[in-house]
């Protein structure tokens, strides 16, 4: 079963992060959730692929009512982003899931009907959590070529998709990121493969670097906090990507 | 297509994986007999022809001929309720099959906490969704095999009509050796659509349930 640990709270105002499944077998892809809850309600980020469900439902469910989750967001169409789209939707058929436009029909495909699906324009658009208003901050082919990530400008938490990922070796399993340059050599080789282009990484680095940002929540790895965040946005500024076998 | 040639699997599949086999090997043999009951329309028009050149040498052949031709349009007409049978069966067993995974996985949620009594609403419905699908497949299942009864019926009445022709062809006169060429081909390819329709009624899909 994986662990939930509070990366924020203020009140009924929460992030927790769904994390580290030591049962998960190796050959899928260790995935960070995110649940921010406010007030009732609670939206989803990124639940995950279908068999790494049991776990992460188990450890939401720990401490959340799963039915009282009324959306998903998800950053992009990846299996690893919500293959598991339909068991969720089975504990609320209402549910809604927020995705760019350009996946809007292709996720139906992992679950869901014609009324589950929120599509969200280029430029992004506010998703509302029993009152709380969280943006979804564009950022196109990084990696995917209709992508979002999060931003909770009270918590002043970015969950950012598959930007700031990074491939940890075994043992290495801390939840924020500790020793910077010890930890960016594992995000490398990821960020240069999976980011397919220079022009739209230096967009979001200028977009993101205007915003006040406490923790940066990748899907993979660990979180950047503090100054972490800015080094990680100069660091990202600087890597040409977009390169095969480099 | 026999089954020696469906693509290896490494362990043997059970449940609605080897139904969905099973499925597809009945699929193929249907695709087969479709493929001959064409062949023998075309042979019947041949025949027809051949009993007019005849003339009244033949009037008894060309009635055969032409009642062997309609056989072969009820035979494909049969085939093509069969086809979309099959097509509802395989719609079933993948439903079965995206169901048995879900299953699988709802069934390792372990501690839901709070959450255990939705869970147990969420897998209480879905067990009666499943009795659904399992009562829907077992009918498909049923109405499958009278629908090969029928066709095996059907095909009963095309040899008799095979093996008449043949008789008929003696009375052919100077014609006769091509006559009885004509009708002993019918009869191969009744016996051959037989053969197939035996084997489709063999099918472990029907005797597993
Ligand atoms: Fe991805
Ligand atoms: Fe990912």
């Amino acid at each position: 079963m994986k662990t939930t640990r509070t990366l924020f709270q203020d009140g009924d105002h929460k992030w927790l992060a769904i994390v580290r499944d030591p049962d998960k077998p190796g050959y899928l892809i260790d995935t960070n959730e995110y649940l921010i809850t406010h007030g009732e309600r609670g939206l989803l980020l990124d639940p995950g692929g279908a068999e790494i469900f049991p776990a992460v439902f188990s450890a939401l469910s720990a401490e959340f009512d799963p039915s009282a989750l009324t959306g998903i967001f998800a950053s992009h169409q990846d299996p690893d982003i919500c293959s598991s789209l339909a068991l969720w939707l089975e504990f609320n058929p209402g549910m809604r899931c927020y995705v760019s436009w350009l996946w809007a029909s292709f996720l139906p495909h992992f679950g869901g009907t014609g009324d589950t699906f929120v599509a969200i324009p280029d430029e992004g658009m506010e998703i509302p959590v029993d009152g709380l208003m969280l943006q979804a901050i564009p950022a196109h082919y990084l990696h995917a070529s209709g992508n979002f990530h999060l931003y909770d400008k009270l918590a002043r938490l970015l969950f950012s998709g598959d930007v700031g990922a990074a491939l940890l070796p075994p043992g290495r399993d801390g939840l924020f990121v500790e020793d910077f340059d010890a930890h960016i050599r594992h995000a490398e080789a990821f960020h240069k493969r999976w980011m397919g282009s220079n022009e739209a990484k230096r967009q979001w680095c200028e977009r993101v670097s205007g915003m006040a940002i406490d923790m940066l929540c990748p899907q993979h790895g660990a979180i950047y906090t503090g100054r972490d965040v800015e080094r990680f946005i100069n660091w990202f500024a600087e890597l040409p990507v977009g390169i095969t076998g480099g | 297509m026999s089954a020696a040639l469906l693509p290896a699997v490494a362990a043997k599949p059970s449940g609605a994986a080897a139904d969905l086999l099973r499925i597809v090997t009945i699929n193929e043999q249907i695709k087969r007999v479709v493929g001959v009951s064409f062949k023998i329309n075309i042979m019947a028009l041949n025949a027809i022809f051949l009993a007019k050149r005849a003339g009244t040498a033949a009037l008894g052949f060309g009635v055969l001929s032409n009642e062997l031709r309609v056989f072969s349009r009820d035979l494909r007409n049969c085939m093509e309720a069969l086809t979309g049978l099959i097509h509802d069966c395989v719609n079933e067993v993948s439903i079965s099959l995206r169901n048995g995974r879900q299953d699988r996985l709802l069934a390792e949620v372990g501690q839901a906490g709070a959450a255990a009594a939705l869970l147990g609403r969420v897998l209480q419905q879905r067990a009666a969704e499943r009795d659904g699908h399992v009562r829907r497949l077992a009918a498909l299942r049923r109405q499958l095999k009278r629908a090969l009864d029928d066709a095996f019926q059907m095909v009963e009445l095309g040899g008799v009509l095979a093996k008449s022709a043949k008789i008929e062809a003696a009375y052919g006169q100077s014609f006769a050796p091509s006559l009885a060429q004509v009708s002993g081909e019918f009869d191969g390819i009744v016996e051959e659509i037989r053969g197939s329709l035996e084997a489709l009624r063999r099918s472990p899909f029907f005797a597993a349930h």
